[in-house]
């Protein structure tokens, strides 16, 4: 345990929430769920997560308001920030922001392969 | 002066002959004219003698008779030619007589002598030149030869030698008589031919134009009908911008009195107070120059949305006579179209979520997340994933179509490789190709540049369509993918297939939303018949053509051609 990295899934809805952060567990990350933007906002001081699993439609605090924030923050310069979107359109808005934009359905094991090669090193 | 006009026409009646040949009235009446002259002499000669008398002039009886005598004969010969001329006697017989008789009364006016071939011989001139007046123009020359043989006769009377040059210049005479009373008679038939031409011509003009009249008035009635029976506000401005007619419609639709409708025009109809300013510069374009850019907008008219739509008004020589503009209530059908958007956006958002989880889960399970799992769960867990990503495309596939109805469907540009998009259809296709064992190849032609500019992601919606249709419709063989260059300014996307393919007649329709070839071959491969449509519709929204051949049970050919746009860093480098 003391060596695994951590994964935050920040995603409103609970199923898909469930799913990629056992897609991020089965990549072998130590996964925090969380499902409000506000919350997710707060959480973000405390911690340095190696991956962020990014819903962009988010109660209170909106995705896109949180990738500038994790962006604009040296300290997270580090974190890859994965941006799930139901939007294909709205997806290439993202491109230069985040490292991988992934477009709803998100398919488990395409989540799990693609994080899996994400750890550090 | 109306006593005149009447005085004039009684003088007329006194003097016209009615007759059918228009020259022998002319003839009579000239006749009439000398007669009524002669009469007047001989009422003046008749009131003479008394009148002398009573001045105290003396005169012998045998004198006074004489002048009384003459006067009254003169009268009486007068008032009986007249008589013959106005009877129903042909037209030749009265002058005849009249001119016989001049010309006798002629020879005792003077001496023989004198007669013969003195001072009084010109006098034989008057029957032969009143001849060609007052009759045919051949009858000079039987007056010539009266006139000679009355001097020859009048030469034997006086025992001296008939003057033969008088007669040849009779005769002379009567040429030229003859001569200008036969072109006086052309002339004046020449003229009452153009009368006669210029009548009828007045008068056909004159019923073109009372029929013209009529067909207008029923145009007008007919016009009036259509326009107050069609259900659409129609309105009609004059070149000046200003309303010429409107119908009941139009009140109803923009609650404006007609009268008031009717006093507008362009300016004052715009400015109303329920247009903002955006959609008063819209609709006063529409109105005073329709056909230039938009035809047809939709405006906000207060709480209702209406469809405008304007034309020209030309008349049959092409000339523009003002602008017809029709209102149409669109507000219900803009609520349901604004209804049906967001419906869609909605439910597929809303199916995606949980679509989503669906396939998540059964992923899960099958990849043993929550234990380990026979083969027959992991076949069951699969055909989930595989029905659930059919419904994913279906959903997708409806919100793009409805995108694409809403024209909200954008083309974003932008430079991308060619390769990369081949290897993205190939990662998306290449397990659906394998599970039914077709094999899809791909071959990119080394003359394109390796960057263009184009929207990747629907370049790719399209190459994945295609190929899931081909792939979905062979049952063994190849499916190709060809991105190749066209010519100097195009290149083209090609997907070749040795499926069933489609009959001949049925590729007209293949385009056609909702639509798919054959209901069972529909069962069989459980299309949707939206991906054709939608490629199509993309297609021409990156200004390229789809186009298709196929021949049943050896395959077909989609090809797409689009516009090359070479990216700048490959034109400098």
């Amino acid at each position: 345990m003391t060596d695994m990295e951590l994964a935050l899934v920040i995603e409103d809805d609970e199923d898909l929430a469930t799913i990629f952060s056992e897609a991020l567990q089965a990549a072998h990350f130590t996964v925090e769920t969380i499902r409000d933007g506000k919350q997710a906002q707060i959480r973000l001081f405390a911690v340095q997560p190696q991956v962020i699993i990014l819903d962009m439609h988010l109660p209170n605090v909106d995705g896109m308001v949180l990738l500038r924030l994790i962006r604009a923050d040296p300290r997270l310069k580090d974190t890859i920030i994965v941006v799930a979107t139901a939007d294909a359109r709205m997806g290439e808005l993202y491109v230069d922001e985040a490292d991988f934009v992934l477009i709803k359905p998100i398919s488990f094991t395409q989540l799990r392969d693609l994080t899996e090669r994400l750890h550090k090193g | 002066m109306i006593w005149l006009a009447k005085f004039s026409t009684k003088v007329n009646q006194f003097l016209d002959v009615p007759t059918a040949d228009p020259d022998d009235a002319r003839r009579r009446k000239l006749l009439n004219i000398i007669l009524a002259g002669l009469s007047i002499i001989a009422l003046a000669i008749l009131l003479v003698a008394p009148l002398a008398r009573a001045l105290g002039q003396t005169m012998s009886s045998g004198e006074m008779a004489f002048i009384i005598i003459t006067g009254a004969g003169i009268l009486a010969g007068a008032v009986a030619f007249y008589a013959m001329n106005k009877s129903q006697l042909p037209g030749w017989v009265a002058s005849t007589l009249f001119l016989l008789f001049l010309s006798l009364t002629m020879v005792m006016a003077d001496s023989p002598e004198q007669l013969a071939s003195g001072r009084s011989l010109f006098i034989f001139v008057i029957p032969v030149v009143a001849a060609g007046i007052l009759l045919k123009p051949g009858y000079v020359f039987l007056f010539a030869t009266v006139s000679s043989v009355e001097i020859y006769i009048l030469a034997q009377v006086a025992h001296s030698e008939p003057n033969i040059f008088a007669m040849f210049g009779f005769y002379m005479i009567a040429v030229m008589s003859w001569l200008s009373s036969r072109g006086l008679n052309q002339a004046l038939h020449d003229l009452r031919q153009t009368n006669a031409n210029l009548d009828r011509l007045v008068q056909e003009r004159t019923q073109e134009l009372a029929r013209a009249l009529v067909r207008e008035r029923v145009e007008a009635g007919r016009t009036r009908a259509i326009l107050e029976s069609i259900a659409d506000g129609v309105v009609v401005f004059d070149l000046q911008g200003k309303a010429i007619s409107a119908n009941i419609a139009l009140v109803r639709l923009l609650d404006i009195p007609l009268e008031e409708l009717l006093r507008a025009d362009v300016d004052s109809l715009t400015h109303s107070q329920v247009l903002d300013a955006k959609n008063r510069g819209i609709l006063a374009g529409l109105l005073t120059s329709p056909g230039q850019g938009v035809t047809s907008y939709r405006v906000q008219w207060g709480h209702k949305t209406i469809s405008v739509s304007s034309a020209l008004v030309e008349d049959s020589e092409g000339e523009r006579v003002g602008t017809v503009a029709v209102f149409r209530d669109y507000t219900r059908e803009a609520e349901i179209e604004r209804m049906k958007n967001t419906f869609l956006a909605i439910v597929s958002h809303e199916l995606r979520t949980p679509l989503n989880a669906i396939l998540g889960y059964a992923e899960m399970l099958k990849e043993a997340i929550y234990g380990p799992i026979n083969e027959k769960q992991a076949r069951a867990s699969e055909r989930i994933m595989s029905n659930v990503r059919r419904l994913l495309d279906i959903v997708s596939d409806l919100l793009d179509q409805a995108q694409i109805e809403a024209g909200k469907l954008t083309i974003q540009v932008r430079p991308f490789k060619l390769a990369e998009l081949l290897d993205t259809v190939h990662g998306v296709m290449d397990k659906i190709a394998g599970d039914k064992g077709v094999a899809l190849t791909s071959n990119l032609d080394p003359e394109l540049p390796e960057s263009i500019n184009g929207d990747p992601a629907r370049l790719q919606q399209i190459l994945v369509n295609l190929s899931n249709n081909a792939i979905k419709f062979t049952d063994k063989g190849s499916v190709n993918i060809r991105i190749y260059r066209h010519d100097k300014k195009h290149w083209g996307l090609e997907v070749l297939d040795t499926g069933i393919g489609i009959p001949e007649e049925e590729l007209p329709n293949i385009f056609d939303a909702f639509r798919q070839v054959d209901s069972t071959a529909s069962r069989r491969h459980g299309g949707f018949g939206l991906g054709l449509a939608i490629v199509k519709q993309l297609a021409e929204l990156m200004g390229g053509d789809l186009a298709v051949k196929s021949k049943v049970g050896v395959g077909s050919i989609f090809t797409i051609t689009l516009p090359l746009v070479a990216t700048k860093k490959r034109r400098t480098s």
